[in-house]
């Protein structure tokens, strides 16, 4: 397993096109908390620092089409032939892939938080506000939204792995996130769309996240996306990844 | 003792049967040219021995033992499938790491084999920036990393200029002078008449002749005449 695991790194570590891509979520936290603080958000309630924060969950948009790179991109450009050959057992692959791109996604999920703790304390101070990095539900927005970023890498890898078209599968995500799951969720309702995956990854990545969408407790949430994953990966090993390579 | 071994092999695609029954041998220390009209099923066929292509019926040995059951699969056969298959922002060094790498290859090989396919100087540049014949050499060098008994490649000297075909052909010979099995799937009859000692001919998924080369006549157009009418009667 470990010379799979090495390839997959020598993979991501020798082309841009990746780190490009996750570099956009810190920016995204910057721009995201910046336009909060901006809009009138009020400094002084500590529930608008929590929101705040939260945005290191949606940075985690980036590391799903990371994921979705792992296996789609290598179809894209034709390499997954030289990988089948180097593993002939397929799931093989696309764990060597999870064991590279989970642990990149929590890089890039810290790398958020820590840009997300320094813009918002930067424009609390800025605007006369009190941040306190020491509230328990910072520290669990905070992990919520690592953790938000490892999981969307990782079913980023079962998405990829499963429509294996790459400008589809990108596609396919972004169109749900934006649009589609929000529909679904008012055609089932809000209990059940709490379970539906962006729903449940904000009850992650904000720990005091409340109101009328009565939201999954944290762990629960985890639980839901960590399921969405396997479900993913599970998907693609028995339908796509079996398919011929041609 | 690792020829490749085709035995019975049937595939049908949609409604298309693209190989149907297809046996041969193709045996160790000789060059076999796979010969065939587009849409033969050679590459195909090529696919099925690599594991990458499910048959129908049929099975693929490679030394006795299907490709995905093989210990090392890279040190055992080498294959060129075609000019594609190249992140086209990655260095030819770090493809052929992340070959070497999968396959518990040392580094050293690497440069090793890249100055065997001549692209030492550019072992540094991205795969965007190459030719098809340098691609077509990174594809070789991709296929000799692993030192492997077997080599299966699909139209090698597509893409090459006349000085690399002969060079194709010098480092073809002397792969099957080692003793290794080398299958060479192409159309350009005049390349394989200088190089094959065995051929195989291939017409709608199925074999019309496999023999020595010299049993057709070893002249280029004493193989193509061949080639045209045992390709012909197809139907």
């Amino acid at each position: 397993m470990l010379p799979l695991i090495r390839s997959e790194w020598r993979k991501l570590s020798t082309v841009r096109g990746p780190w490009l891509l996750l570099a956009a979520g810190p920016l995204l936290v910057v721009a995201g908390i910046t336009g909060l603080v901006q809009s009138g958000g009020n400094v002084q309630d500590p529930a608008v620092q929590s929101k705040a924060l939260a945005h290191v969950a949606l940075a985690a948009l980036f590391t799903l089409i990371f994921g979705i790179f792992a296996v789609a991109g290598e179809y894209r450009h034709g390499t997954i032939t030289d990988t089948f050959l180097s593993s002939p057992d397929r799931g093989r692959v696309v764990t060597a892939k999870l064991a590279v791109y989970a642990p990149v996604g929590a890089v890039a999920g810290l790398v958020s938080s820590v840009v997300a703790v320094a813009v918002t304390a930067a424009w609390w101070a800025a605007k006369g506000g009190s941040f306190h990095l020491s509230a328990a539900d910072t520290w669990r927005t905070l992990a919520g939204g690592v953790a938000v970023n490892i999981a969307f890498a990782a079913i980023g890898v079962g998405i990829g792995a499963l429509v294996r078209n790459l400008a589809v599968a990108i596609a396919a995500a972004l169109a749900w996130i934006a649009l589609i799951e929000g529909i679904a969720g008012q055609l089932v309702g809000s209990g059940l769309a709490r379970w539906l995956p962006f729903s449940a990854s904000q009850a992650v990545g904000q720990a005091d996240l409340t109101g009328a969408s009565r939201p999954l407790p944290q762990w629960g949430g985890g639980l839901v996306l960590t399921g969405y994953a396997v479900a993913f990966i599970v998907a693609a090993m028995v339908t796509t990844l079996r398919r011929d390579v041609t | 003792m690792s020829g490749v071994e085709i035995r019975g092999l049937t595939k049908t695609f949609g409604r298309v049967t693209a190989v149907r029954g297809m046996s041969f041998t193709a045996p160790a220390g000789k060059v076999t040219g796979f010969l065939g009209p587009n849409g033969s099923g050679k590459t195909t066929t090529l696919r099925i021995v690599l594991g990458l292509v499910r048959p129908g019926a049929g099975a693929a040995l490679i030394g006795g033992v299907p490709y995905g059951r093989l210990a090392r699969p890279r040190r055992t056969v080498g294959a060129l499938l075609e000019a594609g298959g190249f992140h086209p922002g990655r260095r030819a060094r770090d493809h052929l790491l992340v070959l070497a790498d999968a396959a518990g290859i040392p580094g050293t090989r690497v440069d090793e084999v890249l100055g065997q396919v001549g692209l030492a100087a550019a072992a540094d540049r991205r795969v965007r920036e190459f030719s098809l014949g340098m691609r077509k050499r990174l594809g070789l060098a991709g296929a000799l990393l692993g030192d492997p008994q077997v080599l299966l490649l699909d139209e090698p000297a597509n893409g090459l200029d006349p000085a690399g075909i002969a060079w194709l052909r010098g480092l073809l010979r002397g792969l099957a002078d080692d003793g290794r099995t080398v299958i060479v799937a192409s159309h350009v009859l005049s390349e394989i008449a200088q190089t094959a000692d065995h051929v195989v001919i291939v017409s709608a998924g199925q074999v019309r002749f496999a023999g020595a080369l010299g049993d057709i006549g070893a002249t280029g157009n004493a193989l193509e005449s061949a080639f045209l009418k045992l390709t012909a009667t197809a139907g």
